[in-house]
């Protein structure tokens, strides 16, 4: 594949500048562009490794607890520190007083704002005197145990005169209410225009025009280890080392050569293993610096660890989000015009990840106008959150489509397919591959919906199965509204479906690096990380498909800014789209140099070679020679390859697609919801490793659950304090939860996305899931849902309210 | 203050000195430098700590570590000694892709241990019972549910 030059004035040259689009919004990166990259695996490209089901390479490291998470990192003489936090929402402090806490057994140092720089975190200073939101560090102390550490914390006396606070939206909003911020309570670029077309003139258009409001939760991510750092210096404290649990050790780096004033180089950050980010992890945090400056003035290895309630109320969330919605469509269920505003309470910082993005992607429609607002409020900063905005978004959009729906008397999945859109609207380009369509047919047929295909073949043994459907029952459905009763009246039957799209396609810079070693096995070196994704074992397939060797050869070394080679954050779903061409890319070259050794030695041309299983083979089969033949042979000579990413095209969208469905059961009496099964189908080109995959799919639909029916993190409108900053009264979801899940990928390559033919999948499958779970909620109950989660407290309401 | 305990951890004999206030997991982590056993809440609600005591799975995060006196612990570690052999349940796991980030898993195949020796022919309603108090963000369950009852399988027939 020849890469384009992204602009025209960029004629020939090598150092381009070129637009990556990473969780919805395009940063512009300067690329080298490739020599020359490899063609396309195409659809009848005759792989053995990848396409695969091969278990996580490093599966036994993490079954055997011998996987090393930042929290078990030991250095000699390693001293533990902990966070003290503000516990009211805001004012200013007076006093730190330390002294009680210095005295405390084995305490060896304690920081304030005035023994650090100053370390700007979410737009916000590290150890403000300026209280902001309950959890806010204020001062930090460090022990010879993590106990006495934590028993310190407890000691600090913080002195803080209060302020007014205000904690939701509305009061943010309020005329004479307390700022946040001294520019003001919404953010700078409120309100944030987006239009296409004219929307008066498709509303006018419209023979139906339906309103609605929707609200999505403060959610966090609750990631099962909480954020963590070890610092260690080296010499007399010019050099650090960063054990850190992060989604981008560059981005860390980079962040805190800044923060303390370092040439980039004089920082290392390593990660090893991660347990999970979800998006949380993206940057380096308060508890980065504090190791580092707690090790630089004690002279011994720090590690900050942050504890299940700094990880609830300080570590970011998913904004709290209203939307209202107006959808206008003529008779034919065709879309004339989307109107949407948002209004998001972003706490005290994050970036503006837009709702209603999505408005202008999903379905085809020549007027959109979103406005979105953003809010700063006494609490924690909004961080990323697997596909931020667009799981907000996505849930108004589908339950509006669904109201469409009913007020047209159209089935909801044929409302949707005639608003496919086949194109990128907002950049007037095709798609790289174009198959919403395809995810919503393939899912009504697996699915079973009404008035579609009965599933060829698909029995109840072949769904992922938890619980069995057959509890007597019976089971009616019906699509397009309208109360479906089973079993007698209580307990409520409904059906409903959603749709996603996300951008997913990853883009440059990254980079591999695989050397070849003297006993023929490979190792692949890049600097991306695996958070529990698999990223190592789909690396680890994708380079020996391009080596040719056995898979078990591969090994494979990430995360590590000063012995691997650039790759960007693990965020947007874009690892495997950006690191597998350069990975692909560097074991083609590694390949091609040992097949002209082994033409040597064997006394052939190169091009007469071809290398399957870690063996080098004539054309005509009669001779062989294995990798660590011809490695041996070579003595110390050591073959290397490198690898980069070129730019994506600029005539093709990228993004990934995918519909769900969901089957419930509605208690009329609790409000009680109970997810029966989920169908999901998504395109998400090809997949390197379906067992792998299995799991995102997973993963993400029961994150998704979790959203639509149990998740709030609930702040005190009178006091500002979190009411709910532990995993007991923050909800996610667990095993009983889980329904029957049928989920699976779109049996395609994506040749035009890049030359491996793969795209994102972390992120999608959880935008669908919980409009589709409230859309058949409604279905069952033919109450208008439109606030998450759907607590039985709320979908009571709905319903008495729709009846009263 | 410390208090003497003694114990046997995953075959071994132990005999510590421990301070009042600290926990199982702190005596395992700390003390004894096992870090398989993972700290994810330190308030029991999240799983990630459980270890099996006397043949029952508990958060080692609230057990207080004194009270450890006397009895058999087996944690993470104490699986897998014959020469890197994995035992059937982490074999299941590493089969059925019951892990992902892996942060839950040591927990997990504990309880999932101490669930099997109690019922070694389970339905799947109870494998989801039974781990309901370990936590999991990363998979949807479906994996570890499947990967146990592997387990379960092998031990019947070891071809399966």
């Amino acid at each position: 594949m020849t890469a384009e030059a992204p602009r025209e004035s960029d004629g020939h040259r090598r150092f381009v500048t070129t637009v990556v689009e990473v969780e919805g919004r395009e940063e512009t990166k300067v690329v080298e562009l490739p020599v020359s990259e490899p063609e396309p695996w195409g659809e009848d490209a005759r792989l053995t490794v990848v396409g695969r089901p091969i278990p996580r390479v490093d599966a036994a490291e993490k079954v055997t607890g011998r996987a090393r998470y930042t929290a078990d990192i030991v250095r000699p003489r390693m001293l533990h520190a902990a966070i003290v936090r503000a516990t009211i929402p805001a004012g200013t402090i007076s006093e730190i007083d330390v002294t009680g806490a210095m005295a405390a057994p084995g305490v060896v140092d304690a920081i304030t704002l005035e023994d650090i720089p100053r370390i700007r975190i979410d737009g916000n200073t590290l150890f403000d005197r300026t209280v902001k939101y309950v959890g806010q560090p204020v001062a930090a102390v460090c022990a010879e145990t993590w106990q006495a550490a934590l028993a310190a914390a407890e000691i600090v006396r913080v002195t803080i005169e209060r302020a007014a606070h205000v904690a939701t939206f509305a009061d943010a909003i309020a005329a004479d209410a307390p700022l946040v911020r001294r520019s003001g309570n919404v953010s700078r670029s409120s309100p944030s225009i987006m239009e296409r077309g004219n929307v008066e003139r498709g509303l006018s258009e419209a023979d139906v025009i339906v309103r609605g409001a929707y609200r999505t939760p403060p959610a966090l991510h609750t990631a099962m280890e909480p954020h963590g750092a070890v610092a260690e210096w080296e010499g007399v404290g010019d050099r650090l080392t960063l054990w850190e649990s992060t989604q981008g050790v560059f981005r860390v780096r980079d962040e805190v050569a800044t923060g303390l004033g370092l040439s980039r180089s004089r920082v290392r950050v390593i990660k090893e293993h991660m347990g999970g980010g979800f998006g949380a992890k993206n940057s380096a945090g308060a508890h980065t610096f504090i190791a580092a400056i707690l090790a630089r003035r004690t002279g011994r290895a720090v590690r900050c660890v942050v504890d299940r309630y700094g990880e609830q109320v300080d570590t970011g969330h998913r904004p709290e989000s209203r939307i209202h919605l107006t959808l206008g469509a003529r008779r034919d269920g065709t879309l004339t015009a989307i109107v949407a505003d948002s209004q998001v309470t972003m706490g005290v910082g994050g970036w503006e990840a837009s709702p209603t993005a999505i408005m202008h992607e999903l379905y085809g429609c020549e007027n959109v106008k979103t406005t979105d607002v953003y809010a700063w409020v006494h609490s924690q900063a909004m961080d990323s959150f697997r596909a931020p905005g667009h799981v907000e978004g996505a849930f108004a959009l589908e339950r509006g489509m669904d109201t469409l729906a009913r007020a047209l008397s159209i089935d909801p999945l044929r409302l949707r397919l005639s608003n496919v859109p086949g194109r990128d609207q907002e950049k007037g380009r095709p798609y790289s591959s174009d198959r919403l369509r395809e995810c919503l047919v393939e899912g009504a047929r697996r699915f079973g919906w009404p008035g579609w295909e009965a599933p060829a073949g698909l029995q109840d043994s072949e769904m992922r199965a938890g619980d069995a459907v057959g509890d007597g029952m019976v089971r009616e459905v019906v699509a397009g509204g309208g109360i479906v009763e089973a079993g007698g009246g209580r307990r409520l039957r409904g059906i409903g479906m959603a749709a996603q799209v996300w951008g997913a396609g990853g883009g440059p810079p990254a980079y591999a690096t695989i050397k070849l070693n003297s006993d023929g096995t490979a190792d692949v070196l890049s600097g991306t990380q695996d958070l529990g994704t698999g990223t190592r074992t789909v690396l680890a397939q994708i380079a020996a498909e391009s080596l040719g060797s056995r898979f078990e050869d591969v090994r494979v070394v990430l995360g590590d800014t000063e012995r691997t080679p650039y790759a960007g954050n693990s965020w947007g779903s874009m690892t495997i789209a950006s690191v597998g061409p350069a990975v692909r890319m560097a074991g083609e070259e590694v390949r091609r140099r040992l097949c002209e050794a082994a033409a040597e030695m064997l006394e052939c041309r190169p091009g007469d070679l071809s290398a399957r299983g870690s063996v080098i083979s004539t054309r005509d089969g009669t001779r062989h020679l294995t990798f660590a033949d011809v490695t041996g042979k070579l003595g110390n000579v050591m073959i290397m390859g490198h690898g980069s990413r070129g730019p994506n095209r600029r005539d093709v969208g990228l993004v990934t697609a995918g519909a769900q469905f969901a089957e419930v059961e509605v208690d009329a009496e609790t409000g009680q919801v109970r997810v029966i099964r989920i169908v999901a189908v998504h395109d998400a080109g090809r997949i390197i490793n379906p067992l792998l995959a299995q799991s995102q799919l997973e993963g993400g639909i029961i994150q998704g659950l979790g959203l639509a029916l149990f998740e709030e993190r609930i702040i005190d409108r009178a006091t500002g304090v979190p009411l709910n900053p532990g995993m007991h009264d923050y909800k996610v979801p667990t095993s009983k939860d889980v329904p029957m899940i049928d989920a699976t990928c779109l049996p395609v390559t994506d040749p035009q996305a890049n030359h491996i033919g793969a795209r994102g999948l972390a992120e999608p499958p959880i935008i669908p899931t919980a409009p589709a779970i409230a859309n058949a909620v409604a279905n069952a109950t033919g109450a208008a849902v439109d606030e998450l989660p759907l607590t039985p407290r709320r979908v009571l309401h709905a319903i008495r309210s729709t009846y009263a | 203050m410390r208090i003497p305990v003694r114990f046997e951890l995953n075959g071994h004999a132990v005999e510590v000195e421990v301070a009042p206030d600290r926990t199982l997991l702190d005596l395992l982590r700390d003390t004894m430098g096992e870090t398989g056993t993972k700290e994810g809440c330190r308030e029991g609600e999240c799983g990630a700590c459980t270890v099996v005591v006397d043949g029952r799975a508990v958060n080692s995060c609230l057990f207080p570590a004194p009270e450890i006196d006397g009895t058999r612990v087996l944690t993470i570690e104490g699986l897998s000694c014959d020469h890197g052999r994995l035992s059937r349940v982490q074999q299941a796991f590493l089969d059925a892709s019951g892990t992902q980030c892996g942060f839950c898993t040591p927990g997990m195949v504990m309880t999932a241990v101490a669930f099997l020796a109690e019922n070694p022919a389970p339905m799947d309603t109870e494998i989801r019972e039974a781990l309901t108090g370990n936590l999991c963000r990363c998979t949807g369950y479906v994996q570890i549910v499947e990967a146990i009852q592997l387990a379960a399988r092998r031990s019947r027939d070891p071809q399966a």
